[in-house]
């Protein structure tokens, strides 16, 4: 079964991830951009870490056969911070224009501060502007209240709610978003968030339409491979293969191809893969010939 | 570039490359232009989405001149195209080229080498020869150094003598690229980068590896201490591509004291077109 893991933050994992997730099925996978785990001081540290995103992880990627997108955006936390918000804003046009970016993310509230109010609407309308949806990152404190203020603010912004995808809900969440025709993203976590038990119940009640599933794995503790686990669970629940399918395969790609950048065909074949290239000068490998990996 | 000292290049170049591309992707990139001429700051917004909006097909054509000088636009996309037009027409400065390159992902960073072969020589070319040559990236090095002249071209630019043209050559062997790719190179080949090419030969053999198939016809044209040798040692040679090139190197050396060697292969050379090639070496 192929597999779309639409949110994953490879730049803090590890090489032999993608090896893993490869031989699991991922055939691509999407990094939002985020928050390193400590606040950023000067803008140019986001434009390094924006070009990682479209250079060396997909490159990284590339070399195990998964396919690379990315969505670009300045992060709630550090919408906050006054030496980089209106900075990073400003470069983040460019960026949004990349082959490889498939929407403006993750945006959204964490401490629902007015400022990361201000911040998500103009993210709103610079996605507006290029035509991409949005992936909104939705408060891990006082959720429902936070997930309840990101809608609104969509509405306000009169963004298009078929072009947003709420993510990190959970069981409450859903009933507040199945009707409003927005997609509904549930991170798969080792110890928090979702587990892939509670998944399995919330697909049995509420089947799949207009949902997708992520590891969101990160620099913390976390698990790459939690959505070919949640498959595994599925499976064993009962839930028929096309639906599970469309979970994580149809779902994933449906909503990213709004941006008009990817569609299923151009993702049958895996990503072109040469071990023996290297990215300016850098390859994956260590000491391994290119010619017999 | 200047927008001054691209003026003379620039006009029939973006006529020519306006015919090339024709009305239907002239229509997508005019407005893109207007965008651009009326917010500079647009170029770096516009230029990411050439491929997708005009195309990755290739141009086709075959060997052509074209603005100043010679490309094989079986080998260029529209898009490619669609960008020398755009940073001509915008008349776009070194510092805009260079700011799309340092923040270009490998595509972008592609196409803009590739429509560099239209756009007048200068400092920024020797610059992101400079990028080619640092990054090693073979994507890169086939956009700018393949496909047209325009390494030979710049050849003898300020910072861009005959040391650093070896240097960029030594890719091509590196990266296991054709040296006719690279048109018009065979021309700059010198004593120099021969010693450079057989010491990287030797290196190779030492460690089983193959050795880059062009590196005989590349001596030939310029031998230094050793040549004559390894040429005769690949009249030898089991692969039947080395044992053209060493002919094609000893032509190109004009020993008529080395046609002896081919003699006598000649009589166990078991490839008809191989044999024909000796017996020209051999009559001289």
């Amino acid at each position: 079964m192929l597999i779309f893991e639409p949110h994953i933050h490879m730049f803090s994992r590890i090489t032999d991830d993608y090896e893993r997730l490869s031989l699991a099925g991922v055939r691509a996978v999407l990094e939002p951009a985020f928050w390193l785990g400590q606040n950023r001081t000067s803008v140019g540290t986001f434009v390094d870490y924006f070009e990682t995103l479209i250079g060396w992880e997909r490159h990284r990627a590339h070399q195990f056969g998964i396919h690379h997108f990315c969505t670009m955006g300045l992060n709630p936390r550090e919408a906050n911070d006054d030496r980089v918000n209106q900075a990073v804003l400003d470069i983040l046009p460019r960026y949004c224009e990349k082959d490889s970016c498939l929407g403006v993310g993750e945006i959204g509230l964490d401490d629902q501060t007015k400022t990361e109010e201000k911040f998500l609407a103009a993210q709103l309308e610079l996605a507006k502007r290029h035509k991409l949806p949005v992936l909104i990152h939705t408060p891990h404190r006082d959720k429902k209240k936070g997930f309840e203020r990101c809608i609104a603010i969509v509405k306000e912004a009169n963004f298009p709610m078929g072009m947003v995808l709420l993510d990190h809900g959970n069981e409450e969440t859903i009933k507040i978003t199945r009707d409003l025709g927005c997609w509904q993203g549930f991170s798969i976590y080792p110890n928090t968030k979702m587990d892939p038990a509670r998944m399995v119940s919330i697909v049995l009640e509420y089947g799949v339409d207009r949902m997708v599933i992520n590891s969101a794995a990160d620099w913390g503790v976390s698990d790459p491979m939690m959505v070919p686990r949640t498959v595994v669970k599925l499976e064993q629940a009962g839930v028929p293969r096309p639906k599970i399918e469309q979970l994580v395969w149809q779902n994933p790609i449906g909503f990213f191809a709004q941006s008009g950048r990817i569609n299923e065909a151009m993702l049958q074949n895996p990503a072109r893969t040469n071990l023996r290239e290297t990215f300016e000068g850098n390859s994956v490998l260590r000491g391994q010939d290119p010619d017999k990996v | 570039m200047s927008a001054e000292r691209n003026q003379p290049i620039a006009v029939p170049t973006i006529a020519a490359l306006a015919t090339r591309l024709g009305p239907t992707a002239l229509a997508i990139a005019e407005p893109l232009l207007a965008e651009v001429r009326a917010d500079r700051s647009r170029l770096p917004v516009v230029f990411p989405g050439l491929p997708r909006r005009l195309g990755r097909e290739p141009v086709r054509g075959g060997r052509t001149s074209l603005g100043p000088g010679i490309v094989d636009l079986d080998a260029f996309r529209t898009c490619d195209l669609a960008a020398a037009w755009l940073l001509l027409s915008a008349a776009a400065t070194d510092a805009e080229l260079w700011d799309l390159y340092a923040h270009g992902d490998i595509e972008e960073r592609a196409m803009l080498l590739r429509a560099l072969h239209f756009l007048p020589v200068g400092p920024i070319t020797v610059r992101l020869f400079g990028e080619m040559q640092r990054t090693n990236m073979v994507v890169h090095l086939e956009a700018g150094l393949c496909d047209g002249d325009l390494f030979s071209r710049t050849v003898g630019q300020p910072d861009f003598d005959a040391s650093v043209a070896n240097k960029m050559l030594l890719k091509l062997a590196f990266l296991d690229l054709p040296l006719h790719r690279a048109l018009g190179a065979e021309a700059h080949c010198n004593a120099e980068f021969s010693r450079m090419l057989q010491d990287l030969a030797t290196e190779r053999e030492a460690a089983g590896r193959s050795v880059w198939r062009d590196t005989n016809r590349a001596i030939g044209r310029a031998p230094t201490a050793g040549t004559a040798a390894r040429l005769i040692g690949g009249l030898e040679h089991g692969d039947d591509g080395v044992r053209r090139s060493a002919i094609e190197g000893l032509m190109a050396l004009h020993r008529p004291d080395l046609r002896a060697f081919a003699a006598e292969r000649l009589e166990r050379e078991p490839r008809p077109e191989i044999r024909a090639l000796l017996q020209r070496l051999v009559t001289g």
